[in-house]
């Protein structure tokens, strides 16, 4: 199998097979895009990934290699959070910092499955929680005055049940 | 030292959180769209920024409030119409029972871009709220008032004025609903693809004829319990919308084989084909259906039906669900017919197709399902499958599943009367996350209970 080699943004660099690296649509249109041959040796650098970050990406992609392409149509995608296989759950139980890095890297890398799977754990982390809550779990600050506080308490109060 | 000192500064000065330092605001809105409305109204109250997040209108296209309060209130849809104005696009308040004209008129006059809004059984709504939607919301697409018993021509007539580019429209039990109002609708949307009137039982030729006369891209229609269709609204229909590749006829009972042998010639693409109770279907019909198959084997046209399983080679995997229904053949010439449908069940599943009903397949044996769980592509693919009312399978159809559909998120058992306990629990065993969904008599139900019981039963128990 034709590998290639990623460099991380701290100089690591990863040899890869080719069509894992091709789950990222940013690499696989680099490749096109720069009609890199599969022989060559070149080194494929990527600048927003770290070492660390970039392995978890390698990891994941290469446990999702057999894949179906996720659907196209963002449109209609439904809001289900509940999906998330147990592989992937078990992948993702990181400390905050390294989830958000991750969904960067995702996003970066325009790897859709793995920015899909990250935001939802994200959501996941704020789902069924009150603002309180919400505000703990993410280290946020609460920059309303009393008043201010009031006031969209007043205007959200509607969603919850009576 | 160096170091442990620009750490200390790092954490004296971080009162920013590291979800927002570190997400710009479209990978945070994008975790955002993950969340239904009470969070997302509960992260508006966080902070002043999370508030700007939350109430950004790309989180409000799309709502759907079936989960959230059955009881929505009047004052949720007037906040729900506030909030995301020009934004909502699509809306589903399926079974939101509490919800009346009023709320439904201010909805429309404040989100007028609405393409998609689900009000099935949402029984208080009349025609005030078409009334209102023809008016403001000229873009919506798709429509469902499935179950909203006061609809009537009216509604049809308004929607025709102010609602042309409708594609989709389910009124199914809407049965107010007469010709004059499907002739106002077809004449006026005629971009319509798929017309869903289940049980609008005042329907005649007529209705079906305007449809076809002027929806000439019609691609789905359900006819069920429209009792009075003929034959001749079924050949009109096929003539004139080649498109078709869903048509349930189910409880049509004066339809024939004549219906069939139009569909046959006429519609190429047709996938799904109905047709429950329809007592005067014979063999001959089913097999023009599947003659046109057989014919056209060179081509790629998807045609396939349950008859297509004749000839597996070509278009089946288009078929995401077939349906097997008994009474789709209850004479005894036509048992034949049923038997090979049976046995063809494992192509289907080969093709593809993840659900599999064979409800009411009263012939069907442990060997059909052991072929079928033999398949590879059951093996891979088959989530679903129903066998409720085939009383001849036994427990060792259960245990051919087991052994190879791992896949098997759902089976129906309800009245399969040689399943036991044990061979459910075996089955569990294998596949705890399957549902089986079975129903075990109290006491011996006596033999005569017989035509006239319901066919489904209604008081099942989820094991």
């Amino acid at each position: 199998m034709p590998n290639i080699k990623l460099q991380s943004s701290d100089g690591e660099v990863f040899e890869v097979d080719v069509d894992i690296a091709k789950c990222s649509v940013t690499i696989k249109t680099m490749l096109e895009d720069l009609g890199m041959d599969e022989d060559e040796e070149e080194v494929v650098p990527l600048p927003n990934v770290n070492s660390a970050i970039l392995r978890k990406v390698i990891q994941w992609a290469t446990y999702h290699k057999d894949d179906p392409p996720p659907p196209e149509d963002d449109e209609n995608k439904d809001k289900r959070t509940d999906d998330i296989s147990s592989w992937d759950a078990d992948f993702l139980k990181v400390d905050q910092g390294t989830l958000y890095e991750l969904i960067l890297a995702a996003n970066y890398l325009d790897i859709k499955g793995l920015l899909e799977v990250t935001c939802k754990t994200v959501a996941n982390m704020i789902k069924g929680k009150t603002p309180e809550e919400v505000r703990k779990t993410f280290n946020i600050k609460n920059d309303f005055s009393p008043s201010e506080e009031e006031q969209v308490r007043k205007e959200n109060e509607w969603c919850e049940e009576k | 030292m160096k170091q442990s000192y620009m750490q200390l500064t790092w954490v004296f000065h971080d009162d920013e959180a590291q979800i927002n330092k570190k997400l710009p605001k479209e990978l945070l809105l994008r975790i955002f769209s993950y969340l239904d409305v009470v969070s997302l109204c509960r992260c508006a109250q966080v902070s002043k920024a999370w508030n700007v997040l939350a109430l950004d209108g790309s989180n409000w296209q799309r709502i759907d409030l079936f989960d959230f309060q059955r009881d929505v209130e009047e004052q949720v849809i007037r906040n729900i119409s506030k909030r995301c104005g020009g934004f909502l696009r699509k809306l589903s308040l399926r079974g939101c029972q509490s919800i009346g004209d009023n709320s439904m008129r201010t909805l429309a006059e404040s989100c007028a871009n609405i393409e998609e809004l689900n009000l099935s059984q949402c029984k208080k709504i009349s025609d005030a709220t078409c009334a209102a939607l023809s008016r403001y919301c000229s873009k919506l697409q798709r429509l469902n008032l499935d179950s909203c018993p006061e609809i009537t021509d009216i509604s049809l007539k308004d929607l025709s004025d102010g609602c042309p580019l409708l594609t989709h429209i389910n009124l199914s039990w809407c049965e107010l609903l007469t010709d004059n109002g499907v002739e106002a609708l077809a004449r006026g949307c005629p971009e319509l693809r798929s017309f869903l009137c289940r049980g609008c039982r005042q329907l005649t030729d007529r209705a079906v004829k305007c449809l076809a006369r002027y929806c000439p891209n019609l691609e789905a229609i359900n006819l069920h319990e429209c009792r009075k269709i003929t034959d001749d609204a079924v050949r009109e229909l096929s003539e004139q919308c080649p498109r078709l590749h869903y048509v349930c006829l189910s409880n049509c009972p004066n339809l024939t084989d004549a219906s069939l042998v139009t569909l046959a010639q006429h519609c190429p693409l047709l996938s799904v084909l109905e047709c429950v109770a329809c007592t005067h279907f014979t063999d001959a019909g089913f097999q023009a259906l599947a003659k046109t198959a057989g014919e056209d084997g060179s081509g790629g046209v998807p045609f396939n039906n349950r008859r297509h399983a004749h000839s597996p080679s070509h278009g089946l995997s288009k078929i995401r669900e077939t349906e097997f229904k008994r009474s789709l053949l209850q004479r005894d010439s036509s048992y034949r017919a049923l038997l090979e449908m049976c046995n063809n069940q494992e192509q289907i599943v080969a093709s593809g197709a993840n659900a599999a009903s064979l409800s009411h397949c009263e012939l069907i044996t442990d060997e059909g399902i052991r072929q079928l769980a033999l398949s590879p592509c059951a093996a891979e693919h088959l989530a679903v499958l129903e066998l409720d009312n085939c009383p001849l399978i036994t427990d060792a159809s259960l245990d051919h599943l087991l052994q190879a559909c791992h896949n098997l998120e759902r089976i129906e058992l309800y009245d399969c009367q040689l399943i036991t306990r044990a061979g459910i629990r075996r089955l569990r065993t294998h596949l705890p996350n399957i549902k089986v969904h079975a129903y075990f008599a109290p006491v011996t139900p006596p033999p005569s209970a017989g035509a006239s019981r319901q066919r489904y039963c209604r008081c099942c128990v989820i094991l």
